[in-house]
């Protein structure tokens, strides 16, 4: 645990009621907003969020400074800034705990986002599944509204600002910013063709801005503290600045959401944070780092960089667990730290269950347009079903690689990738877990928690191949 | 013009080509399903990915099996390109034939048939599938699934013309991309994701606008079927022959597929005319050659309503000279038509200058509905060419020669082609003449008031010309043999010249053609079609 560090972004998560404007601005809210309105200057506040090397929070870790940059608006464009809170990666919950306990930060976020980029618009998209989240997102901004924050004179202000929700409608690949765009616009929900990217053509047409909820919600902090001395808050400041929400899920004492500086490592997570492995008789086996789309990593692998120039070099020698969490470092260690949720295994587990159970989500939210992903997501998932019912041959292994390899790089979208490079990370990882798999099935007895599944209403995996949702448990309780 | 290098070949490009539309061009074929040249691109099958040599790795790594440490290791690989999507540009080096587009193009074949039926046998499209062409050069393998593919909905009637099979569907969305973009008709989209994908039409809606058979033309395999044609003929039987379509004044282009055993049309394709139709024709145009099998004059026919009589063609022929003759060579109408070809006008204005009549008629079908995709409102194909045919513009229609029956200031009728925009009842005084010689190839208004009828060739079984409305002279030529005894149309008003002593002195049906003053350019280029 990072010791006496006060939360920053989820400052407001233990205040009650917070989601309630009064209560939020007697908290801080708005105030920097206000300040920023009144007395900056567009590119003040840009040139703060550069300083600030904020990385995208939505999983590709871009810096936001720098993606502001890129608009360049021609004579009687509307510029947007679109909001990305469709939070559907398998693992990932933490974007949802600043919609349900803080709603006003991404509202402030938002206003000074419009303003220092030229939008008088916003639009929320998020997560059809998350019903409770759009009820007090849109009963903040009702309020945000009635206090003329937002609307025609934000703080007097003649500069209009409008901020709408959309709500989604059930499709994780309306994440992927595009598709957002598409079924913001009442399209079918698949990713565009890039170039052109957002900020020269996006909504409707227009240039268009789009982070993630948890980006823009940092934007209020950074301007309030200014850029530099937010970046400095990180342990990889200055390429990865900043604090940011960490969560964690799986085969731990206390899964959850925490906020903690850029750069701790996922043991600390783990053991400081989640509060150690669940099971005391089963140790840590394996975590997916950032979200299902990233490649797992292995408590009992250690960091090859032996080179003095290499990015990990530092590292080397150390466990794969032991690298701070960071895009550029976790990139170098051939995984992603994606949107920073790590979901965690211990030896119950059996990796290529785990690879099936990945690859049933995969091949049901692929949109479908492009054919390696549309094909090869659904011929992973059903060789590993093979393979798990002990139907497998040993040449399965060689062909779910094969198909992964022939999926990575070959679509419109990074959604094949997603499938992809988990798919790839765990049998490189788990090698022999595979071929024994392909050989004989799954061993028995692998299932320690068959006694929980035993509990559930009929077998989830039926109601995947139904082609029904299975139920979203989504995590509320947050620990700051 | 600048220049990229394409498989070690120089590939010239326009500015805005793509990869694949430069190479396209050129003549060179990148291996592609979702790309056409008419549509946007969507760039989703994926099936033309290209090298780009000064392109970039792939970011995050791929797996290679490690002999020596008998496991896997991180590989890299470059990122290919869609060459459908790429713009070509100066200083390209790009590979479409290199191992790793090989292998992504091996892929991308073996997933599209990966929950795909192989219906061959019974499909439609077999011979003339992207599926199988491409397996052939670019896969032959066995298919390495070994499961039940995904079933999906068959035989599913998307509107009056068209079928669906959404197991051979391959998502391309070529067809919701013409009824977006050609037609402006969002009436197909697809639904539901990932291998469950299909393509559906607007709930409410049928597939009925007019260019429904356009979705079919375009769909690369076997997906989408036309009514007409499903379960009628293999193509690999099929021949075919360049036609114009004869059913507006737009002139499109198209392959006119007959079966040579039968020597029955079966379908008409679109023929890719940049001037005229792009890729194009419209539903009615498509199924304008069923006037090749229905409603046709097959024999010669002498008299009118109940004492109407089969006859041989020569037969028929002999009557009208007897009939003809009885009347004053310069008392004899004649009635050229905005349906025939050109070269049936030209006789017949060639025989009425040698017989020293100056009554010369346009007879012609009424407007249909044109649009601003193809379609003119002009519902006849030569207007133009049978005005250059007589050497000026006709004005007097088929209502003027009645009234000039009626007057008296003709006294026999010789017409070719059948139609006519008059209802017969208003053609009684023609209906009453001892000589009113019609030329039909089908039945119509003009053959029914006619004494005597000469049965002559389709479109589909002569060749001829017709002039559209932008003025383009287009060639058709012969598909199939006209039914027996039946002679082309400008053939069978020569023999009919030649009886009444004035013979028009012509051998080939290319001497009928006058070459047109104002646009001899257009034409000289077009009649060699
Ligand atoms: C399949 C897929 C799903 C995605 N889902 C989300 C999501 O739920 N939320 C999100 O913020 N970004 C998601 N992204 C990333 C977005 O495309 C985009 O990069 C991000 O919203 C940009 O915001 P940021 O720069 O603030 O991270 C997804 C990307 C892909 C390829
Ligand atoms: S990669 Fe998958 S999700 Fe992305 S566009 Fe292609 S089919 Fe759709
Ligand atoms: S029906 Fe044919 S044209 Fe339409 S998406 Fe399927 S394969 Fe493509
Ligand atoms: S537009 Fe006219 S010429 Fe073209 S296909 Fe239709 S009817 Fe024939
Ligand atoms: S032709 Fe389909 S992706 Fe290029």
């Amino acid at each position: 645990m990072v010791a006496d560090y006060e939360p920053i972004l989820s400052s407001r998560y233990g205040v009650p009621d917070a989601h309630r404007l009064a209560v939020a601005e007697r908290n801080g809210a708005y105030a920097t907003a206000k300040k920023a309105l009144l007395t900056m200057r567009p590119d003040a506040i840009k040139e703060e969020v550069k300083k600030a090397s904020l990385r995208g929070r939505g999983g590709a870790g871009f810096p936001a400074g720098i993606k502001w940059g890129f608009l360049n608006p021609k004579e009687g464009d509307d510029i947007y800034l679109v909001i990305n809170g469709d939070e559907s990666e398998p693992g990932t919950f933490k974007d949802r705990t600043l919609l349900n306990l803080d709603p006003h930060r991404l509202i402030e976020g938002a206003l000074i986002t419009c303003w220092a980029i030229g939008a008088h618009k916003a639009y929320i998209y998020i997560r059809g599944e998350l019903a409770h989240s759009i009820a007090i997102l849109d009963a903040a901004l009702d309020e945000a509204r009635a206090k003329g924050y937002v609307g025609a004179r934000p703080f007097g202000k003649n500069y209009p600002i409008e901020i709408f929700s959309h709500p989604g409608a059930g499709a994780y690949i309306c994440g992927e910013e595009t598709a957002l765009l598409n079924s913001l616009e009442g399209r079918r929900g698949e990713p565009r063709l890039k170039p052109p990217f957002p900020a020269i053509k996006g909504a409707f047409g227009m240039p268009t801005i789009v982070n993630n909820v948890e980006t823009i919600s940092a934007v209020p902090d950074i301007i309030r503290m200014g850029g530099e001395t937010w970046c400095n808050l990180s342990r990889l400041a200055p390429r990865d600045g900043g604090v940011r929400l960490y969560g964690i899920s799986g085969h731990v004492k206390k899964p959850g959401v925490y906020e903690a500086p850029v750069g701790i490592t996922l043991r600390e997570l783990i053991d400081d944070y989640g509060g150690g492995m669940l099971h005391d008789d089963r140790p840590l086996k394996a975590v997916i780092p950032g979200g299902s789309s990233t490649p797992v990593l292995r408590p009992d692998r250690m960091v090859e960089a032996e080179a003095e120039d290499h990015p990990l070099h530092e590292w080397h020698g150390k466990s794969e667990i032991d690298v701070p969490m960071g895009v550029d470092t976790f990139r170098a260690l051939g995984t992603m730290l994606g949107t920073c949720c790590a979901i965690v295994m211990d030896s119950s587990v059996n990796m290529v269950d785990a690879a099936r159970n990945l690859m049933r989500f995969y091949r049901h939210e692929s949109c479908g347009q492009c054919t390696p992903c549309r094909e090869g997501s659904g011929w992973l998932q059903n060789t590993l079903e093979e393979v798990c019912e002990g139907r497998g041959r040993p040449e399965d292994v060689a062909l779910l690689v094969d198909i992964a390899n022939n999926m990575m790089g070959n679509t419109i979208c990074a959604f094949a990738e997603g499938t992809a490079m988990p798919m790839l990370g765990m049998i490189q990882q788990f090698h022999q877990e595979f071929v024994d798999a392909a050989a004989a099935g799954l061993p028995e007895g692998y299932r320690h928690d068959d006694s929980t599944r035993a509990g559930l209403a009929g077998d989830p995996a039926d109601a995947v191949a139904d082609g029904a949702s299975t139920d979203d448990t989504s995590t509320d309780e947050v620990t700051a | 013009m600048p220049s990229f290098t394409l498989d070690g070949q120089q590939v010239p490009y326009e500015p805005g080509d793509t990869i694949l539309r430069a190479a396209w061009r050129a003549g060179i074929e990148i291996p592609h399903y979702c790309w056409h040249p008419g549509l946007s691109v969507a760039a989703n099958c994926r099936m033309c990915l290209v090298h780009i040599e000064s392109g970039r790795q792939m970011a995050m790594p791929i797996l290679r099996f490690d002999q020596a440490k008998q496991t896997y290791v991180p590989d890299t690989k470059p990122k290919l390109m869609p060459a459908c999507q790429f713009p070509a540009g100066d200083d390209l080096v790009v590979s479409s034939t290199s191992e790793v587009v090989k292998t992504a193009q091996q892929h991308v074949q073996e997933w599209l048939l990966l929950n795909h039926p192989v219906d061959c046998p019974i499909c439609d499209q077999a011979g003339e599938c992207k599926l199988q062409d491409y397996w052939a050069t670019h896969d032959q393998q066995m298919k390495r699934k070994r499961t039940e593919i995904v079933h999906k909905p068959k035989a599913v009637r998307f509107g009056p013309t068209i079928v669906y099979d959404a197991e051979r569907c391959i998502s391309c969305t070529r067809c919701v991309r013409v009824c977006d973009e050609l037609v402006g008709d969002h009436v197909l989209d697809s639904r539901e994701r990932g291998n469950r994908s299909e393509i559906f039409v607007a709930p409410g809606r049928e597939l009925d606008h007019r260019y429904t058979l356009m979705t079919e033309h375009v769909c690369p395999v076997g997906a989408l079927t036309s009514r007409d044609f499903r379960f009628k003929a293999r193509v690999w039987f099929l021949k075919s022959a360049n036609g114009i379509c004869s059913g507006c004044a737009k002139g499109c282009n198209m392959h006119v597929d007959y079966d040579p055993r039968s020597r029955e049309v079966e379908r008409l394709r679109p023929r890719d005319n940049m001037d005229v139709n792009q890729f194009w024709m419209c539903d009615d145009g498509m199924m304008s050659y069923k006037a090749v099998r229905e409603d046709r004059v097959l024999t010669g026919l002498v008299g009118r309503g109940e004492a109407r009589e089969r006859v041989a063609a020569s037969a028929a022929l002999a009557f009208a000279v007897e009939r003809l003759s009885a009347v004053p060579a310069d008392k004899v109408a004649f009635v050229l038509s905005a349906t025939a070809s050109t070269e049936e006008n030209a006789a017949l204005a060639r025989l009425a200058e040698a017989m020293g009549s100056v009554h010369l008629y346009l007879a012609a079908r009424p407007d249909w509905e044109g649009d601003d995709i193809l379609r003119s409102a002009d519902h006849n194909p030569n207007r133009a060419g049978a005005n250059l045919a007589a050497g000026h513009a006709l004005e007097e229609s088929v209502e003027d020669l009645v009234s000039d029956l009626l007057a008296g200031a003709v006294g026999a009728v010789v017409a070719v082609g059948a139609d006519s925009a008059e209802a017969l009842e208003a053609l009684a005084p023609m209906a009453a003449l001892d000589a009113s010689v019609v030329f039909a190839s089908n039945h119509g208004v003009l053959s029914d008031a006619a004494s005597v009828v000469v049965p002559i060739a389709s479109w589909a079984e002569s060749v001829g010309t017709y002039v559209n409305e932008q003025g383009r002279a287009q060639a058709y030529r012969r598909a199939v043999t006209p039914p027996g005894g039946v002679q082309e149309g400008w053939r069978a008003i020569a023999d009919l010249a030649e009886a009444l002593g004035h013979g028009l002195g012509v051998e080939r049906t290319e001497e009928l053609m006058p070459m047109p003053a104002a646009n001899e350019a257009a034409a000289a280029a077009e009649v060699t079609a």
